[in-house]
């Protein structure tokens, strides 16, 4: 039997303790359960374990020896595989060279190709997986390349095996089949540590939970002993959450917005809502539950793949973003240092890409309008930069988060979608941008917020609508909500 | 503080300096490079290049690239004397050649717009179909000219690649040819300056997709590149006919090379969103240097070729080491 010890480990980041203190056992032959709200230092966590990052202080044991990694393979060397959310396979490749990637049979010189498929059909077989092992990988599907993850990562026979999100990408029934293989790995002499935002699927999976919060470890329980109620509150504590500012009103009756049964592929399955003039809605949902493939569909982003959209009381046909800007539409990615901003282009030029029409007459950029655009933006959002000319790449999250809402703010939009507006950036600028959607609630500029931070939705919202599995499951009011039952109403539970 | 001042000036314009040293020993060694007479040759000598560079400049900008203008160079010289040739008893070779010529530049649009829609429809990359392109259309002056030059009667036409303007007594003009160089660079640096158009270019060069989800036409702009760099190698094409007074199709064979370093010479990332039209005007100076100055010193023809090619290698990873540096410290 292996045993994973933790001990008084922590881990400070400039300004924040990530880890404080936390000690902890973990056990081969059973499913280990790791949860978190984000930023509860989970991930910082799973890191540490996984030779990613050193910690400050405290130790790691792996059966009495203690574990000091050099890099992510002396770790791997050392008997902890990691399965990450993000699949890092080689889609050229088939599933058996991918398997023993690094580590082939050799004859001599040159691959022994029959012992590399023979050895990869035995680590899928001893795994009870049926998958070809001469299969090019990028044939497979989602599911089944998170099992090749697995089957890799088992493949080198570790002691500690981190399951990172694996059910996140996945359907239900597809979940299924992922846990038979987990259940598998219980047999054998690994320690499984199971991370999962999908709380629900703990009680089907893990045998025991552990609960990290604000960097300290709060609660460790059998699942069998600990029910929904007393794991939310043990991830959540006591949290206050502040009120909207009061003056945020709206007409029921001016609807601009209406949805009705969008699609957008396997992940968004016909939903239907309103928006009015001047509100702001939430949409709740754990990561995979569609929220961002709405929002995506709804700009245009991708494609609709069904149902029909009606703004302004027009008739959204085949929406594109061209398109939706036009009609008064703005929409802030979800990672906006890949999505949102031009990173090599100076901020003055990311804060009009959307509007460029508005500042120009006829072919040329007119280079008042752009200024006073530009500078309009830097005043009111108050974006903190030496001078509108350096590269945007030089600011903060918070001050890029800033850009990519001015960017859109120059182009006079009516609704603004913003995906995860507070990701990444700290406390005093999250609260800036709430106010900037409330300034813009205030003149009537509706908007549509998606978060995984249930927190800041019933803190910003007028109304919050609860997705899962891409329908639309629940709406809520903030007013006579708490955090705990939008969070188990986004899990999907019953028992609470 | 001021030395590192210094070091820094000299490290973002390593290839400035190198070229004021090898202008500096040129005019100490080599007879007669500083002359006025021939620091116009030199422009004239790379207006071919040169007026093909800008076009190449926005594309390159843009993200894409466009390997096809070589051949591009040769098509529309053949089309220009085939259509004059074609034309000539019906209207005269004024109006032959003058037809012919806006034929060469229609076709090339034409064959742009091509590229530019495979390359968004298919979402094939423009590497691939402008090196299919550059063999198709060289096939096509071939076969429009049975490989065989075909000459050009109008001689006024001679004009617009070899003429020579305000001659005066030891002055041998202005050669008409660098003026065409001069122009194109200036519409270049105005759209690439001064317009929304030019802007989104560098924007989706950039970042295609942030330039998307802000609602920029990533489509148009890459067709709109793909064409203007077809445009600028027609005219290329032109005044090297003009030059000779005929049109091949072994014209332009190879230029893309020459093309392309200029631009990367003068500072464009082949990535995309990086790069300047004066930039490139740059480049262009730095290659007609080096050919010029070797020329007047006798060098080899085939050392020629390994000089020129070690110098735009040189170019290449001084800029690299510049723009990875600036991002590092961004």
């Amino acid at each position: 039997m292996s045993k994973l010890i933790i001990r008084n480990v922590s881990k400070q980041f400039p300004g924040t303790l990530a880890l404080n203190d936390v000690s902890a056992a973990f056990e081969s032959g059973q499913v280990n359960a790791l949860v978190g709200k984000n930023g509860s230092g989970k991930s910082t966590l799973v890191k540490i374990i996984s030779g990613a990052q050193p910690a400050t202080s405290g130790q790691v044991f792996l059966d009495d020896q203690e574990m000091v990694f050099h890099s992510p393979e002396d770790a791997i060397e050392k008997g902890i595989a990691t399965v990450y959310q993000e699949l890092s396979l080689v889609p050229g490749l088939t599933v058996a060279e991918n398997i023993l990637l690094g580590r082939f049979p050799m004859k001599g010189p040159f691959i022994d190709w029959e012992q590399t498929f023979a050895q990869a059909e035995a680590h899928l077989k001893s795994m009870g997986v049926d998958i070809n092992p001469r299969t090019p990988v990028h044939e497979l599907a989602m599911w089944q390349c998170q099992i090749v993850e697995i089957v890799k990562a088992m493949s080198t026979n570790p002691k500690v095996i981190l399951l990172d999100e694996p059910t996140s990408s996945l359907s239900r029934s597809e979940t299924e089949i992922l846990f038979n293989l987990i259940r598998e790995l219980r047999k054998k002499d690994v320690v499984i540590l199971y991370i999962s935002h999908r709380l629900q699927e703990l009680w089907e999976i893990a045998d025991s939970c552990t609960v990290l919060r604000d960097g300290l470890l709060v609660g460790r329980e059998m699942m069998a002993d600990m029910s929904q109620q007393t794991l939310i509150r043990l991830m959540f504590g006591d949290v206050e959450i502040r009120q909207r500012p009061a003056d945020l009103s709206f007409d029921e009756r001016d609807v601009i917005l209406r949805v009705n049964n969008l699609e957008n592929g396997p992940r968004v399955r016909g939903v239907s809502f309103e928006v009015r003039k001047g509100e702001i809605l939430g949409i709740a949902g754990m990561l995979g539950s569609g929220r961002t493939e709405l929002l995506r569909a709804l700009y245009g982003a991708d494609k609709p793949t069904g149902g029909t959209v009606e703004f302004v009381g027009r008739t959204i046909r085949r929406a594109a973003p061209v398109k939706t800007k036009a009609l008064g539409i703005g929409f802030t990615p979800e990672d906006r240092k890949v999505d949102g901003l031009v990173q090599i282009l100076p901020v003055k030029d990311n804060l009009i890409l959307a509007s460029l029409k508005r500042q120009s007459v006829g072919p040329f950029i007119s280079r008042e309008k752009e200024k006073a655009a530009v500078d309009a933006q830097v005043r009111n959002l108050d974006i903190k930069v030496s001078a509108v000319g350096s590269a945007v790449s030089e600011l903060s999250g918070g001050n890029q988060q800033k850009v990519v809402v001015g960017n859109w703010l120059n182009n006079q939009p009516t609704l603004m979608l913003f995906d995860e507006p507070s990701r990444g950036i700290d406390v005093q600028s999250k609260q800036h941008i709430f106010k900037i959607i409330w300034d813009m609630a205030r003149q009537g500029i509706s908007s549509i917020v998606v978060s995984s931070e249930l927190e800041e939705l019933l803190e910003v919202c007028h109304r919050v609508l609860i997705m899962r599995y891409g329908l639309i499951e629940g709406e809520i009011v903030p007013e006579n909500t708490s955090i705990e039952e939008l969070y188990s109403l986004c899990i999907g539970g019953d028992d609470l | 503080m001021k030395s590192a001042q210094m070091k820094n000036i000299l490290r973002k314009n390593t290839i400035t300096f190198i070229l004021l040293i090898m202008v500096v020993l040129l005019a100490v060694f080599a007879r007669g490079f500083l002359s006025v007479n021939n620091l116009l040759s030199i422009l004239r000598s790379m207006a071919i290049i040169g007026v093909a560079a800008f076009g190449m400049t926005m594309v390159i900008i843009g993200g894409e690239i466009d390997l096809s203008i070589g051949s591009t160079i040769g098509l529309s010289a053949v089309l220009t004397a085939w259509v004059a040739k074609q034309l000539q008893g019906a209207l005269g070779a004024d109006w032959a050649v003058i037809i012919g010529m806006a034929v060469a530049i229609l076709a090339a649009a034409l064959v742009g717009l091509f590229n530019g829609f495979i390359r968004v429809r298919f979402n094939i990359p423009s590497f691939i179909i402008t090196l299919a392109m550059l063999n198709v259309l060289y096939g096509l002056a071939a076969i429009l000219s049975s490989g065989f030059p075909i000459t050009i009667s109008a001689q006024w036409f001679n004009v617009i690649g070899a003429g020579r303007i305000i001659k005066t007594g030891g002055f041998s003009g202005l050669p008409v040819a660098s003026i065409w160089l001069v122009l194109i660079f200036l519409i270049v640096f105005v759209v690439m300056n001064r317009t929304r158009f030019g802007r989104e270019v560098y924007a989706v060069g950039g970042n295609q997709e942030a330039s998307r989800l802000s609602g920029v036409n990533i489509a148009k702009v890459k067709i709109i590149t793909m064409v203007v760099s077809q445009v600028t190698a027609a005219i290329s094409g032109i005044i090297l006919a003009s030059q000779v007074l005929s049109g091949s199709p072994q014209f332009g064979r190879g230029y893309e090379t020459d093309v392309i370093s200029a631009v990367i010479i003068g500072g464009a990332s082949l990535s995309g969103g990086l790069g300047r039209t004066t930039g490139t005007l740059f480049g262009i100076l730095f290659l007609g240097v080096i050919l010029n100055g070797m020329t007047l010193l006798g060098v080899d023809d085939y050392v020629k070729y390994v000089v020129r090619g070690s110098l735009i290698l040189l170019a290449v990873i001084l800029n690299t080491i510049q723009t990875q540096k600036a991002r590092h410290t961004l």
